[in-house]
């Protein structure tokens, strides 16, 4: 038994590297495609934020196929499900790399991007993320990664500004989720820009991400001695509509900020009349009765998924196809160093989260702010800001 | 089976291993794409990991889930130390003043991960290891959530949940290849001589153990601490493979790949632990590939993100209802004189 | 604020967080007493019946039916992974057990995000339910679904409680829970029994799944993952294996929870599970029977 089991493994090792390479013969075929890698979280931890990008993303790839394609040919994501795990991250960007794709894109967190953008950088292949809001990324891995958002600095500063010219809020309370970059270097920048403004940090808390009852940190910032004006929450998606709810429950009645995590349907359908006089920054103003891009945007992803775009990244996977190929259409070919340079000499591409630029030298793209505010179960254009004074990445 | 008589059998099968390995490691990315050569490479990490988890859970029966813990502390030990002082200043300007001159090479900077684990274990394991059964489960289960919670909140030297990043990419195929047979003849010579029949002793029955003078306590934390070690090992070259990584990656989603790759392999055996990790990685990269949907020529089957895990839990359920003991069992592949497998008696396959 | 007040929101707070952790708790232990099993999909089944509620809401069923058609669900699906998974498996090593229990989370919640997609959905309530009670202006607040928590969990609970101590087939759930290979000697359906326990194991998570979706007001396919872990931590407290155990256990740790992060300074509720594993290592090492000391041999 032993001895055949040794024998049958060489076997079953050869047969399962025969399948997976298999894999390439069968998409290798078309060569009027042209391949943007796409490897995406699906499943795993990271799934309900990659998931929506990934949606955006298709949805922006078979708007552009029906209306021809770009120089002639028709785009294809090469999609991977990278099960929010490292290791298979890498090893699909190696397997991407070998595929020959020109271009690839993916990902709304730095730890998958960090995993990446080592074997694309070697191999000079360009990556856009959409959703990783970490405005050092770029820099981390080197000149062939860039963003399709504003960095986390840029939006922390517009919050900040918002509070301090619109709510006249000179002392908050700083509440964040202690367990994911996004939430902590958000708070951080935050609490950056707000110090420099002149105004004061009175007190903070944690909590982590999954909790699900805020209560304790919600009675000790009712028993605070003084009183802040507004509250500043950095939050995922998953956890702001509960803390809104539990907070304006318990009688917190103050203004809460936050970052793009609060954008998603689940602010208001969880929060429901409590999400009233909460206020964030996000990418564009994302509803149906917004500029005509976007109520399309709204439709066909509803026609197509069965539901609103779940959370911000829907439309910036969006984005980020659509500024791929505007990049290929200027570069003439699908070669990664024509489309590297074309993508970092991008100039006022708009996309539905707003224009997108690469000011000279740098791969987060300059970007306006949209503050967003909710009143009776409805959200409302609050200001676009294009902060003055933002925190060093 | 037997050498030539009058050649030391070790150094032979030693050498004749080395020239093996290095055969491999130069001839596997002449023939393969880069892909597969980094499958190789994350199956030789896991392997350290695994056999050394196999060393605790497997040969004295103390079952931990604290292993993955270790490998944290492995790889941001490591990476701590072999970062370059410029990226120490840009990712790490509040690391104190006499880690932050320091930069260790690739080698000794593993080394000291490795060393950090063992007093670490030794520390961790002086109390565990007087549990039994569920309670060291659940115990070192708990050391592995304080270890996360200690490195999300231990901002000066990690971050923080930020991304661990600038770590030099030094896990390449001979390292990993070099510490894996280093991993595999360690822990084969401790297994394999008096000291590890005491492992199993204390596994089969701790009271007659102890009646025949069997110390219990030294006996199983001596095996968690080389059991540490290599995680730390084995971290540092996770580490180094990936660049960056940050505390969510060493946590219960690791645990449970590598506990289920130990238990599909064999608990009970050390060939097993390795069988186990090619096993369960060729079947989830094959069926990761598959779920991405096949082109069959009269039908197509739609991509499937996610069925490749439904999959292999199928096949989990499946290999224990018919080899509960796992692959391998308590069984040996013998691969030459440098592991000498003794038949101990038939493993007790059902405790309850 | 007056400081009586505040102790005495903690103290609600904690009593319907503990609620929660014990309904969850006390399924986990039930298992684990007969058949000395951790078993890892017991926090799917709290998904698979806030799942079944969700979608019986949609078909048009009012809330309290659509949650007791939930449960039901719940308790089904665990009766059939207890059939196809674990008995088969049965009077495998411990960690062959738990593996497979391990293998029927993949299975579950990779199926839910196949089927209903990794992202939250919204869990619609009653408005009744959301209406938050106030006393002594403000200071004292809890919601109309706390109280409906800690009712719930009182109900089936005593519930529990009739059936364990005055039913054949709870008494014979006793017996197993002693001695499994005892209560198979005496003649005991031991197979029927286990069917029963899980389905009751099954149908209290499916409850705890349903209260727990209401509190945080979304549904999604990890969500069973962290409460499972609370409960197991609870559950270890109480002593593993005994069901007025577990229940003390969930209580303990709700307070813990709670406390850690209203009585201590800020700089240390970061710490809050690092210091509830710590103090949970240190009842394994001092008190490893549990707080309700039942005897096992668990140490050296």
């Amino acid at each position: 038994m032993t001895r055949t089991a040794l024998h049958r493994l060489p076997l079953a090792l050869a047969a399962g590297l025969l399948v997976s390479t298999a894999g390439f013969a069968s998409t290798a075929s078309a060569a009027d495609t042209i391949k943007i890698g796409a490897p995406f979280n699906v499943t795993g931890a990271l799934s309900s934020l990659d998931a929506p990008a990934l949606n955006g993303a298709k949805l922006k790839v078979k708007e552009i196929n029906d209306a021809g394609g770009v120089l002639g040919k028709q785009l294809e994501l090469e999609i991977y499900d990278t099960k929010t795990d490292p290791t298979v991250i890498a090893s699909v960007a190696s397997q991407l790399v070998s595929q020959d794709v020109p271009v690839g894109m993916g990902f709304t967190d730095s730890d998958s991007v960090l995993a990446l953008g080592p074997i694309f950088q070697q191999a000079g292949i360009p990556f856009v993320t959409p959703g990783a809001t970490s405005p050092k990324l770029p820099d981390q891995i080197g000149d062939m990664i860039f963003l399709a958002c504003f960095g986390d600095n840029v939006q922390a500063a517009a919050g900040d500004e918002y509070l301090m010219n619109e709510a006249k809020a000179k002392k908050v309370f700083l509440l964040r989720d202690n367990s994911t970059e996004y939430t902590t270097l958000l708070a951080k920048y935050f609490d950056e820009a707000f110090t420099h403004d002149g105004g004061r940090v009175i007190a903070r808390d944690d909590y982590k991400s999954g909790d699900k009852t805020f209560t304790a940190q919600i009675t000790k910032l009712k028993a605070l001695s003084e009183k802040p004006d507004a509250l500043y929450v950095s939050a995922m998606p998953d956890d702001i509509g509960l803390i809104v709810k539990q907070m304006r429950q318990a009688g917190v009645t103050e203004p809460i900020v936050g970052g793009d995590g609060y954008d998603t349907p689940l602010l208001i359908q969880v929060g429901g009349k409590a999400a009233d006089g909460v206020v964030y920054s996000t990418h564009a103003f994302m509803a149906t009765d917004s500029t005509p891009a976007i109520q399309k945007f709204y439709k066909d992803y509803k026609a197509a998924y069965g539901m609103e775009p779940e959370n911000a990244f829907a439309a910036l996977g969006y984005d980020t196809v659509g500024l791929i190929a505007d990049a290929i259409k200027r570069a003439g070919a699908a070669d990664p160093k024509k489309i590297r340079d074309a993508l970092a000499a991008t100039q006022g591409y708009k996309g539905i989260t707003g224009s997108i630029s690469y000011p000279e030298g740098t791969r987060v793209p300059a970007k306006t702010v949209a503050m967003i505010g909710v009143k009776n179960d409805k959200l409302y254009l609050a200001d676009e800001v294009t902060p003055k004074w933002i925190a060093k990445p | 089976m037997s050498a030539p008589r009058g050649l030391p059998r070790g150094l032979l099968a030693g050498l004749a291993g080395i020239a093996l390995l290095a055969l491999v490691t130069w001839l596997l990315p002449q023939l393969v794409s880069n892909y597969l050569v980094r499958v190789v490479i994350v199956m030789c990490i896991n392997a350290v990991l695994v056999a050394s988890m196999g060393l605790a859970n497997g040969f004295t029966g103390v079952f931990s889930l604290g292993h993955v813990g270790f490998v944290a502390v492995g790889a941001y030990v490591s990476g701590i130390l072999s970062l370059s002082a410029h990226a120490k200043g840009a990712y790490l300007p509040d690391l104190p003043h006499w880690l932050a001159g320091i930069t260790l090479g690739f080698l000794p900077s593993t080394l000291v991960a490795g060393l950090v684990c063992v007093a670490l274990a030794f520390l961790v394991g002086a109390p565990l290891m007087r549990l039994s059964g569920y309670f060291v489960a659940v115990a070192t289960l708990g050391f592995l959530i304080i270890v996360n919670v200690v490195l999300i909140n231990a901002v000066d030297f990690t971050r923080g949940a930020r991304t661990f990043t600038g770590v030099p990419l030094e896990t390449s195929l001979p390292w990993a290849v070099g510490w894996l047979a280093v991993a595999v003849a360690v822990i084969a010579r401790v297994v394999y001589s008096p000291v590890g029949r005491r492992y199993r002793a204390v596994r089969e029955d701790t009271i007659a153990a102890q009646a025949i003078g069997l110390e219990v306590l030294p006996v199983r934390l001596s095996a968690f601490m080389l059991g540490a070690f290599f995680a730390g090992v084995g971290g540092s070259l996770y580490g180094h493979y990936l660049g960056s990584f940050s505390p969510a990656a060493f946590y219960l989603a690791y645990t449970f790949t590598l506990i289920s790759m130990l238990v599909i392999g064999g608990m009970q055996s050390l060939t097993g632990a390795l069988v186990g990790v090619v096993a369960v990685s060729v079947a989830s990269e094959v069926l990761r590939n598959l779920e991405r949907g096949l082109d069959l020529g009269i039908f197509t089957v739609p991509p499937l993100y996610g069925a490749s895990q439904v999959v292999l839990g199928f096949i989990l359920i499946l290999v224990m209802i018919f080899r509960p003991s796992g692959i391998m069992g308590d069984r040996e592949l013998t691969l030459g004189p440098l592991v000498k497998p003794r038949q101990e008696g038939p493993g007790r396959e059902i405790k309850r | 604020m007056n400081p009586g007040l505040y102790i005495a929101q903690q103290v609600i707070n904690a009593i319907s967080l503990g609620s929660l952790y014990a309904l969850v708790a006390i399924g986990l232990s039930m298992v684990f007493g007969i058949l000395r099993m951790t078993n890892f999909a017991h926090g799917d089944m709290m998904m698979v019946g806030a799942f079944g509620t969700l979608l019986l809401g949609f078909a048009g069923l009012p809330f309290w039916l659509a949650a007791l058609g939930g449960i039901a669900i719940g308790a089904l699906a665990g009766v059939i992974v207890e059939r196809v998974a674990y008995r088969p498996v049965r009077g495998a090593p411990d960690v062959s057990l738990l593996l497979t229990s391990l293998a029927v989370t993949y299975i579950l919640e990779n199926l839910g995000i196949l089927i209903f997609s990794s992202s939250p959905r919204n869990f619609p309530l009653p408005d009744w339910m959301n209406v938050a009670l106030q006393f002594y202006d403000g200071q004292l607040t809890f919601t109309q679904i706390n109280v409906v928590t800690v009712v719930a969990t009182a109900v089936s609970l005593g519930f529990l409680g009739w059936f364990v101590t005055r039913t054949n087939a709870g008494i014979g759930m006793r017996a197993a829970a002693e001695d499994l290979q005892a209560a198979q000697l005496v003649g005991l359906d031991v197979d029927r029994l286990i069917v029963v326990a899980f389905a009751i194991a099954s149908a209290f998570a499916g409850l705890a799944g349903v209260l727990w979706a209401a509190q945080s007001g979304i549904v999604e396919p990890h969500m069973g993952f962290t409460p499972l872990l609370k409960a197991f931590v609870a559950a270890i407290i109480g002593g593993f294996g005994s069901i007025a155990g577990a229940l003390i256990g969930g209580f303990v740790l709700g307070a813990l929870e709670i406390f850690i992060v209203a009585f201590l300074p800020s700089a240390v509720s970061p710490y809050r599970d690092a210091i509830v594993f710590a103090l949970l290592i240190a009842f394994l090492l001092f008190r490893p029977n549990g707080l309700l000391n039942r005897s096992q041999e668990i140490k050296l």
